[in-house]
């Protein structure tokens, strides 16, 4: 395995006209609790006093399967800050006077709790991140203001069409089966009726929060033995249960489509997308779903030039490999944004055109391989996914998030070489392959998007 | 093809006359020749560096001329400049490269390899990132023939242009934060040069010509008007970026017109104006007025702690989100700044290489319900008032530097961004004294004495300007709210979900909790405080971008 390896970076360096030992260039020590929980140490010490302190809790919204209940995990994101609140031991002051940087996010896949902060305050950390996370308290009232400030959130991001477009997107593709049948911040329904899913979002957390269903990620300027000692203090006694097992999303039973009409003014969109497997890194496929964003969206791609360029029709475009890696299968979106004036002109044929044109290169690429300059584009779209990784590996924190998204899969410390590795050994039958099998009618769903009333 | 035929053309125009384009291009600079013209001899770029190892190496190449620069009717002239050059193609030793033959060769260097530009209004910067293995190629073959020889493909004008009139379509129907900040920002700026976006306008973005752009890069596009970062200092590489660098233009005869110089006009007591959204979901209230402080001033340090005492940009830190978020639920978030904050407004950390001389504070709030927008106008002013009038207690001050200290953190979390921040220095004048690498130390000198002289100062209540945008049917509330001065509440004891109880004499009650009296109190306080806002406009988002001042 390893001289494998070996030779599979070698084949990168020679493209790249570059030499490189390990991949990460940083030791990565990791340790498995008695409660399943698993630690993750990073050492950096030439960034000198810093410390990033992460949790991993591996539910996200598409482990929300109860109807009329989306958004539980996003808004269990906000409750968690609310540890202690309104006590003398409240956490978030307790973290305001030690001085931290502290957020969060969710995703579909996970909810990722990041704070940053001096070296000197591991201890002091690692006991607050302990506490909140083995033994929340947090009063009803409190749960209904988080409610109310997930509104706003949503309020805030509901004049721009994506997320609507999403909502038509997930709910075509998985229905009300699975939890990726509906965006992470959740219906606005069901966001307005938040302060009523107290039941629920315990629920939610009883089953998810667990020790063998998180990942604590420490790097920066710290000793691993040292990390390992407060961590098993403090997140040790958190307890743990087994895991709920995930839905099947079942087929999708495309292709389908969708028009909607947009109260104002705003450009047309188009969206494309195709159902593609559960993400594995390391894997071919893995490596294809990561190059994907540059094999169709990347300004050298032969349907990018046509829609931006040579027809002028796009004035954006986006392949999202990024949203396209899950736990299970997940969709790869293409998402247009189509210039108005050409819209104007031409209507709602010309979406459908260019939704065919998106859907026929994906379809087409099924001969990637035979492409010209298939191969010599590929060896560059490779060497540039390596670059952009370790061109992101610019932070302790950065580089314990893009730990994280690869090592959730396979709790693998090792991840980031067989990623590499597997991008170094992909070839254009591997897109081929993975064409004929994916981008197929089938798995499709078509969504365009222009302001009521047509076009002008 | 088609390039040989733009390349003659570009090469023809700088000689002043071609068949394409019969306009003279560079109509500021006369030909080298002429006998009259008087000596010029161009100054030198300035270069910074940071010692790094790191596998990829950043570059940044400011030019310090942006939209402000912009002559009247040209607006959007900078951005286009600088997209022209990153996206117009330039002429290499062995012909021309395209923006899809330029994608071709940066691709295998990672995505950062492709050059990308930042226009902003004061200056016009240029990121460039290569792996440290190929960089002397990236720069002989990329970086200086890009700024040194570009072509300015008239198609790729077309399209930017096309590309521009949609985003300002996008930014008046989609994105309905980055308009109140847009607006906020021409309306405290107005009558200067910063009034109107970067972005440009309606009216003026369809006249923009190639020869407008030559004329650009050909006035302000000079060494002396450069300023780069490299994150290394190995001596071969500095070298090599500096000589790309100084040679920009060298061949001018007439010095740059010299960077605008702005005053902003003077504005007393306190005014709106409540631009209408028909799509408006929420409102947002954005207020502001001019500050003579940039980072380079004495009082820069201790203002800036009084602001992260204030409004800690998307932090739970600040008194703004302390008091309507956190205690009273009304939004996602209230902050306010002492610099205009670039990456504005998803960043979580400010961004560098947007720098000016004519800062401004500003506070924010949004999104609010439609109904609350004055009571909430009426909050950020009277918490500001009663900062400057009772000042910071040195326990506010400790945590406020506390938290600054943590914000350092973030701030220079990376290369790109310590080197960012260091061409900034060099735009103000900090070289030695550079705002990430004194930060720490600045901030543990600030005395509470020191807070609230600068609050003092540089914070003036009495003279603020705000921004309403909302929805059409609250569009006339809002401004006879404005107008009548009277007492506007937000939430009520409903809303609080108080109950009411029975007195025996039959009379009801509200029962409010103990622990709530004193929220209660300061909402009264807040509903109560007149805004006295003594001029009140509305206007229409169509009326926005359409031409060169805020609302055309």
């Amino acid at each position: 395995m390893r001289t494998r390896l070996g030779s599979m970076i070698l084949l990168v360096t020679m493209i790249a006209g570059l030499a490189h030992g390990q991949f990460l260039p940083y030791p990565v020590h990791k340790r498995t609790l008695p409660n399943g929980l698993d630690v993750i140490v990073i050492e950096t010490p030439e960034f000198k006093d810093v410390l990033s302190f992460n949790t991993l809790i591996l539910a996200g919204s598409g482990r929300e399967n109860e109807k009329g209940r989306s958004g539980l995990a996003h808004l269990f994101e906000h409750i968690i800050f609310r540890h202690d609140h309104d006590t003398p031991q409240a956490y978030q002051a307790a973290v305001e006077s030690m001085g931290a940087f502290n957020n969060a996010y969710t995703w579909y896949d996970v909810t990722y709790y990041h704070p940053l902060t001096f070296t000197s305050n591991l201890e002091k950390l690692a006991a607050l991140e302990g506490s909140r996370f083995r033994e929340l308290r947090y009063s009803e009232r409190v749960f209904r203001t988080e409610a109310g400030a997930v509104y706003g959130e949503y309020r805030r991001i509901a004049s721009d069409p994506s997320l609507r477009l999403e909502e038509i997107l997930t709910d075509l593709m998985y229905g009300k089966a699975h939890g990726y049948g509906h965006s992470t911040i959740g219906y606005l329904d069901d966001v307005k009726d938040m302060p009523n899913a107290y039941r629920s979002a315990v629920a939610f957390y009883n089953a998810y929060y667990r020790p063998n269903n998180a990942v604590v990620i420490v790097a920066g300027d710290v000793k691993a033995e040292e990390v390992f000692r407060v961590v098993e203090k403090h997140y040790g006694p958190w307890v743990k249960r087994p895991i709920p097992q995930q839905p099947d999303p079942g087929p999708v039973n495309g292709p389908k489509t969708h028009h909607e009409e947009w109260p104002s003014e705003v450009p047309p969109r188009v969206g494309v997308s195709y159902r593609v497997p559960a993400f594995s890194p390391g894997s071919a496929e893995g490596a294809v779903i990561q190059a994907m964003a540059e094999i169709m969206g990347g300004e050298t791609a032969p349907l990018y030039r046509k829609l931006r360029f040579d027809d002028q029709v796009a004035i954006a475009m986006y392949v999202d490999s990024n949203s396209a890696a899950g736990f299970d299968a997940r969709p790869l979106s293409t998402d247009v944004t189509v210039a108005e004036e050409k819209y104007g002109q031409q209507g709602r044929p010309l979406l459908n055109r260019i939704a065919a044109d998106v859907s026929s290169a994906f379809e087409g690429l099924a001969s990637f391989s035979s492409q010209p300059d298939a191969a010599k584009r590929l060896e560059s779209i490779k060497s540039q996914l390596r670059f952009d990784i370790l061109a992101s590996l610019n932070s302790p924190s950065n580089i314990a998030e893009n730990f994280a998204n690869y090592y959730r899969f396979t709790r693998d410390p090792q991840v980031f070489e067989k990623v590499a590795a597997a991008i170094a050994s992909l070839q254009p039958s591997d897109v081929d392959a993975f064409a004929k099998t994916h981008f197929r009618p089938q798995n499709r769903v078509t969504i365009t998007l222009a302001p009521k009333g047509g076009a002008k | 093809m088609k390039h040989l035929v733009i390349l003659a053309v570009l090469f023809f125009s700088f000689g002043c006359t071609t068949a394409v384009d019969p306009a003279p291009p560079v109509a500021a600079a006369p030909p080298a020749t002429s006998p009259v013209v008087p000596a010029y001899a161009a100054g030198e770029p300035r270069v910074v560096t940071l010692d790094s190892q790191a596998p990829l190496i950043t570059i940044r190449v400011m030019v310090t001329h942006g939209s402000t620069s912009e002559p009247q009717g040209k607006e959007g002239l900078a951005g286009l400049a600088a997209e022209m050059i990153t996206d117009g193609g330039y002429r290499t030793a062995s012909g021309s490269m395209t923006k899809e033959q330029l994608a071709e060769l940066t691709m295998p260097w990672g995505s950062g390899a492709r050059p990308t530009t930042f226009p902003a209004a004061r200056t016009t910067t240029f990121f460039f990132t290569a792996p440290r293995e190929v960089i002397g190629r990236y720069v002989r073959d990329v970086v200086r023939p890009m700024l040194n020889e570009p072509l300015f493909e008239a198609d790729e004008l077309d399209r930017l242009k096309n590309e521009r009139l949609s985003a300002i379509t996008a930014l008046r129907t989609t994105d309905l934060e980055n308009l109140g900040l847009a607006a906020i920002d021409q309306y405290v700026l107005a009558g200067t040069s910063y009034e109107h976006d970067v972005i440009g306008t309606h009216a003026s973005i369809p006249g923009l010509t190639r020869d407008d752009v030559i004329a650009f890069y050909r006035a302000h596009y000079r060494p002396e008007n450069i300023i780069v970062g490299i994150s290394t200092t190995d001596q071969a590489i500095v070298n090599q970026v500096r000589e790309a660098v100084s040679s920009v233009n060298r061949d001018a005869t007439t010095p740059p017109p010299p960077a605008p110089v702005v005053q902003p006009a003077a504005f007393t007591g306190r005014q709106a104006v409540v631009i209408e959204e028909p799509n408006a979901p929420a409102a947002s209230v954005h207020a502001g007025f001019p500050i003579a402080v940039s980072r380079a001033d004495s009082d820069f340090w201790p203002l800036y702690v009084a602001n992260v005492y204030l409004g800690t940009h998307r932090d739970s830190f600040g008194q703004l989100y302390q008091k309507i978020r956190e205690e009273r639920g009304y939004n996602y978030g209230d902050y306010s700044y002492i610099e205009y904050w670039a990456g504005r407004p998803a960043a979580l950390f400010q961004l560098f290489n947007q720098p000016r001389e004519q800062q401004y504070f500003s506070l924010w709030v949004r999104p609010v319900k439609h109904e609350h927008a004055v009571h909430m106008m009426k909050a950020i002013t009277y918490e500001l008032d009663q900062m400057v009038r009772d000042g910071l207690t040195p326990d506010q001050v400790e945590a406020s530097k506390n938290k600054a200290r943590v914000l350092y953190l973030n701030l220079a979390e990376t290369i790109p961004r310590l080197i960012s921040a260091r061409v900034d220095d060099a735009f103000y004048g900090m070289e030695g004294r550079g705002f990430l690498d004194t930060y720490l130390q600045n901030i543990d000198r600030v005395t509470p004495e020191q807070v609230n002289a600068a609050i003092r100062r540089h914070l003036r209540p009495d003279n603020v300007k705000y921004v309403v945008v909302t929805s059409t049917a609250f569009v006339q509330p809002t401004v006879d709210q404005l107008r009548s001065n009277a007492a506007v509440f937000g939430k009520t004891f409903e809303d609080y979900e108080f109950t009411q109880a029975k007195l025996a004499d039959g009379t009801t009650v509200w029962q409010i909790p103990e622990a709530k009296v004193p929220t209660v109190q300061l909402d009264a306080a807040w509903a109560n405080y007149p805004l006295n806002v003594r001029e009140v406009t509305v206007g229409h988002v169509n009326q926005m971008f359409a031409g060169p001042t805020m609302l055309k």
